[in-house]
């Protein structure tokens, strides 16, 4: 170990001394910024995540559709899933409809399941919380938890279903009775916004609603792993579909929103950045007094034959040490806030007597997070920078002192 | 060994300049001990100084084993030539008395097994084998100025500087810290430069010198 490290080491960690005070607190305050940016960074990138979990396992990766309706889905299916890289693909219709029970009224999405080949690309099944998938038929539903709770059903329950086809049958002046379905499960996907009015039927159930005969609306995919979304949308609209159709990928479809996501995380980002920063500048300060109060000492290694650039290296390694101990703390403090994220909000919300509207408004039940290894890894590599320019005004200072200079000074 | 012909130095000070050296002359042979007197502010810590290659000089010229020594290219040379004892120490006091002693070897390059061998004799040989792992807090003047002869001695140097080292030292712990340095640099043929104000510790080195009006006098 060459001597500038072994005497920073033992500069910030003295012999003898059971807790050292000082570098504790400058690693601390290093430590609070790393640990702020690990959480802040996967707390937002949770976010995105969650989304695209949510959204790629109730859909599949990638969304075939046409401008108008898909007359011959068996078609699209067949050559769709000719396309390398396609694990499963299944097609539906969706739209919305009014539902009555109990005298109250909502409006749903629902979403025609093709039960024969849903599975392979949705595990629907997952999210049943009561009730099960394998009794749905033409003539009964799921209904989402915060649907069912609103209109106050349950399974066995009966609904009264209204298409706008309702609107071209009043006008021929028709008669139009509203379709009658049984609840038969609860789904929960866990994300507010699609637990909170959706029904799913089979294919056949949304057909008739919307007086479709056999077109659907699209086909949603499912990739094989490893193969990328937009890879797989690419390949697709490369020459795998009939003309008029087109394949999107996720990320297509959420591209506006994905990126002001990301524009936010890195704004956050940013600025958080600065808390490091600050922590640097105290870094300096505290390493500054001590080239002051050690100014005999530098001085003396001096006379004993260390170079200048060793001096400003010892101290330069200070800086840097502080910043790998400030780090590694931050990690730390970072994923065991993280682990523990679900409990602190809830324990604030109870605290604050906000439980129900963080429930309510708040668009998943859980806090997420997920932390990316490269923001992990920019957020290392810029706090060892900063500490390093962090040490290096210290570290001028202390070059610059001369060794006679250093001796008189007493 | 040690040549120097002609030093001299001049403080500004304010709007006048004080000639501290006025053109000093030594030559010092291998081993052998130079005692230097002289009243305080004489000048001997700048001549010290000039004399470790730390500052340089106006004019004059300061060579070591025939070499010329530039002042400002001349760390690494010191780290080998010569070990330094100050009045008040200056030991590092994060460090052991044993990483104390330690200290010029690590700047110097590395510390094996063989430099931590040397380190324990010269710390037992100064009495303090056992308070090797001690901090310079935990020891006394005396001690703190046994482990920077110690260390002054750590890489084998041809010459050893001693600014006043009894200084901050009472007068019983003063004459032990002399007489083991006196044994120390005979044991090893060091050549030692002791500036001191106290005639008997003056008068034990083979050579007497006084630096009076910015000239060194023999006697
Ligand atoms: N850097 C400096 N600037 C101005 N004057 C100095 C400086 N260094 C030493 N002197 C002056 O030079 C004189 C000699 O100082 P010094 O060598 O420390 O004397 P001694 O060690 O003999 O007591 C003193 O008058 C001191 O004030
Ligand atoms: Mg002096």
């Amino acid at each position: 170990m060459p001597w500038y490290v072994h005497l920073a080491l033992k500069q910030l960690f003295p012999a003898g001394r059971r807790f050292p005070f000082f570098t504790a607190i400058s690693v601390l305050g290093v430590a609070l910024g790393v640990a702020l940016l690990i959480v802040v960074t996967s707390v937002m990138g949770g976010f995105g995540y969650e989304i695209r979990r949510m959204i790629v396992e109730t859909e599949g990766e990638v969304q075939v559709k046409a401008r108008g309706l898909i007359d011959d889905p068996a078609a699209v299916l067949q050559q769709v899933r000719r396309v390398p890289g396609v694990e499963a693909a299944t097609p539906f219709a969706s739209g919305v409809v009014m539902v009555m029970a109990n005298g109250r009224p909502a409006y749903p999405a629902i979403r025609g399941l093709h039960l024969d080949t849903v599975g392979g690309v949705v595990d629907l099944a997952a999210y049943v919380r009561l009730g099960t998938l394998e009794e749905l038929d033409d003539d009964s539903v799921l209904v989402s938890s915060e649907l069912a709770r609103s209109l106050g059903v349950t399974i066995g329950d009966t609904l009264e279903v209204y298409s706008p086809l309702i609107i071209e049958r009043l006008r021929s002046d028709e008669v139009f009775l509203p379709r009658e379905v049984r609840v038969v499960g609860l789904v929960e996907i866990g994300h507010q916004q699609l637990d909170s009015s959706m029904l799913y039927g089979t294919l056949r159930l949304v057909q008739d609603l919307y007086g479709l005969g056999s077109a659907v609306h699209g086909v949603n995919v499912r990739a094989r792993p490893g193969v990328g979304e937009d890879e797989l949308a690419r390949r697709l609209n490369a020459g795998g579909l009939p003309a008029g159709l087109q394949a999107f990928s996720w990320m297509d479809s959420f591209e506006e929103f994905l990126w002001v996501l990301n524009l936010e995380k890195g704004m956050i980002f940013f600025l958080l950045l600065f808390i490091v920063i600050v922590a640097a500048f105290s870094v300096m300060s505290s390493l500054l007094i001590s080239v002051v109060r050690k100014t005999r000492e530098i001085g003396l290694l001096g006379a004993l034959g260390a170079s200048s650039r060793g001096v400003a290296a010892c101290f330069c390694a200070q800086g840097i040490l502080i910043g790998c101990f400030g780090t590694l703390v931050g990690l730390g403090l970072g994923f065991a806030a993280l682990a523990v994220r679900n409990d602190a909000v809830m324990l604030i919300a109870r605290l604050t007597q906000r439980e129900d509207e963080l429930r309510r408004f708040y668009q998943f039940s859980n806090l997420p997070a997920h932390t990316v290894p490269g923001d992990v890894a920019t957020v290392v590599v810029l706090t060892l920078a900063i500490s390093f320019l962090a040490g290096l005004v210290p570290a001028w200072r202390a070059a610059r002192l001369r060794p006679v200079e250093a001796f008189r000074s007493e | 060994m040690l040549q120097a012909a002609g030093l001299t130095k001049t403080y500004a000070s304010g709007d006048r300049r004080i000639a501290v050296l006025r053109g000093v002359d030594l030559l010092l042979r291998a081993g052998e001990s130079v005692s230097i007197r002289g009243e305080s502010g004489a000048g001997k810590s700048t001549l010290l100084h000039l004399l470790a290659g730390l500052d340089a000089p106006d004019a004059g010229e300061l060579r070591w084993n025939g070499d010329r020594i530039d002042a400002a290219r001349c760390t690494a040379i010191r780290n080998r030539f010569l070990g330094m004892i100050f009045q008040s120490f200056h030991l590092v006091p994060e460090l052991t008395a044993e990483d104390n002693v330690l200290l010029p070897r690590r700047i110097g390059g590395r510390v094996d097994a063989a430099a931590r061998r040397r380190a324990a004799d010269l710390l037992a040989r100064v009495g303090l084998g056992e308070r090797a792992r001690h901090l310079p807090s935990q020891l006394s003047g005396g001690e703190r100025q046994r482990v920077a002869v110690a260390r002054a001695l750590m890489n084998q140097p041809s010459l050893v500087l001693a600014d006043e080292p009894t200084g901050n030292l009472d007068e019983r712990t003063g004459e032990a810290v002399i007489t083991l340095l006196l044994e120390l640099v005979a044991e090893t043929r060091t050549a030692l430069i002791l500036v001191t104000h106290n005639p008997a510790h003056a008068a034990r080195t083979s050579r007497h010198l006084t630096l009076s009006e910015g000239i060194l006098h023999h006697g």
